[in-house]
């Protein structure tokens, strides 16, 4: 890339979309992947199914079938693994369009904790005995997400 | 809401907004069933039907690159164009009433948006410099820790949920981007003034701003 002072709108985004293609080749696209696998070996084994009986109780309340806990559970690794999840858990028919709306917040809001404890927090020093009350906080505003996003939809 | 606002801005932003300059694929084929005398077609996409496991991840991931793509090309003209910036100066004023935290973390706010460790390092040196104590270190903290890296995260990943479809052509997901991202970005304000009453309730006596240490900060 030059650096050019004063690029055309053209370039920049093209340069964008060549960004967008490096994030979708080697994150988006393995994670995708990765997702289906693990799914499709939960649903052979019938783990999916045992998962979605167990949270099934806890994510009624949020207007979530039980398999949705997987998309949750996932996320707290990588968001884009958890993006992975819902799709696929889309694609074989058990979440629907307004389960993905309700989770989409929720995947965020939560996502990546494992690995921000360190580059956050780490970084940032925080005391180790606040990390349990900052992940609560997330996974609250994660549950607050998905009550807020199912009134937004069923306006 | 004032009527000009639903009459035009609203029908003239859903006309040039990101899904549809996003569009779609075309449909293909995917099955031919007899209804009485005539044929009747059924479309699909072109991942066909059927498909399963790391074949037809790889094939829907694939359907996702030119979304990624989009939005990424989109977000660089935006910050090229200073709406960056733009939000960062809005944001300084509003961060004492909304955060208790001072103007000058602004930067650190709309850094953490776009980058973990931008918005780490920064935090980290304005609690270095004494810019900001101890409890607003904590807020500004969990305001990252949250929804961390929310505008990049959102857009390489979480906005390909707005371009699935239904069988019958219609989009999948009944709600916005813009929406989706309005309730991260809120619920990141409730969760940082969560901790911020936490902090108020219950203040930590011995909260010393502690020594910098040699922290490796990994990539």
């Amino acid at each position: 890339m030059s650096n050019n002072s004063n690029p055309m709108i053209t370039d920049i985004f093209v340069a964008g979309a060549r960004k967008g293609w490096g994030i979708a080749t080697t994150s988006t696209l393995p994670n995708v992947l990765m997702a289906f696998v693990i799914i499709k070996a939960l649903q052979i084994t019938g783990l999916l199914d045992l998962l979605g009986k167990l949270c099934e109780p806890v994510m009624a309340l949020f207007g979530l079938p039980g398999e949705a806990a997987a998309v949750l559970i996932s996320s707290l690794m990588s968001m884009g693994g958890a993006i992975g999840v819902a799709v696929s858990l889309f694609q074989s028919g058990h979440l629907n369009g307004e389960h993905l709306a309700i989770l989409a917040p929720a995947i965020y809001l939560m996502g990546s904790l494992v690995q921000y404890v360190g580059r956050v927090l780490g970084v940032v020093g925080t005391k180790g005995s606040r990390i349990p009350l900052m992940l609560l906080i997330a996974v609250i505003n994660s549950f607050g997400a998905m009550l807020l996003m199912r009134i937004i939809i069923n306006i | 809401m004032s009527h000009w606002l639903t009459d035009w801005i609203v029908p003239l932003l859903s006309t040039i907004d990101f899904t549809t300059l996003n569009g779609s694929f075309g449909k293909v084929l995917t099955g031919v069933s007899q209804v009485d005398d005539a044929l009747k077609a059924t479309n699909g996409t072109y991942r066909g039907t059927g498909g399963s496991g790391a074949m037809e991840g790889f094939l829907f991931a694939f359907g996702l690159i030119p979304s990624v793509m989009f939005a990424l090309a989109m977000i660089n003209v935006l910050e090229h164009y200073g709406a960056l910036n733009a939000a960062r100066k809005l944001l300084s004023v509003i961060l004492r009433p909304l955060l208790g935290i001072p103007g000058v973390t602004g930067l650190a706010i709309i850094g953490s948006l776009q980058s973990t460790d931008v918005g780490a390092s920064l935090t980290r040196a304005l609690a270095d410099e004494q810019k900001i104590n101890a409890k607003e270190k904590e807020v500004l903290t969990m305001f990252q820790f949250s929804g961390g890296v929310m505008i990049t995260n959102f857009f390489s990943s979480g906005a390909v949920l707005f371009t699935l479809v239904l069988a019958s052509g219609e989009l999948a997901v009944p709600t916005t981007i813009g929406a989706c991202i309005g309730v991260i970005f809120i619920m990141k304000i409730v969760g940082a003034n969560i901790m911020r009453l936490y902090l108020t309730t219950f203040p930590d006596k011995d909260e010393q701003e502690q020594q910098p240490s040699s922290t490796a900060t990994e990539k």
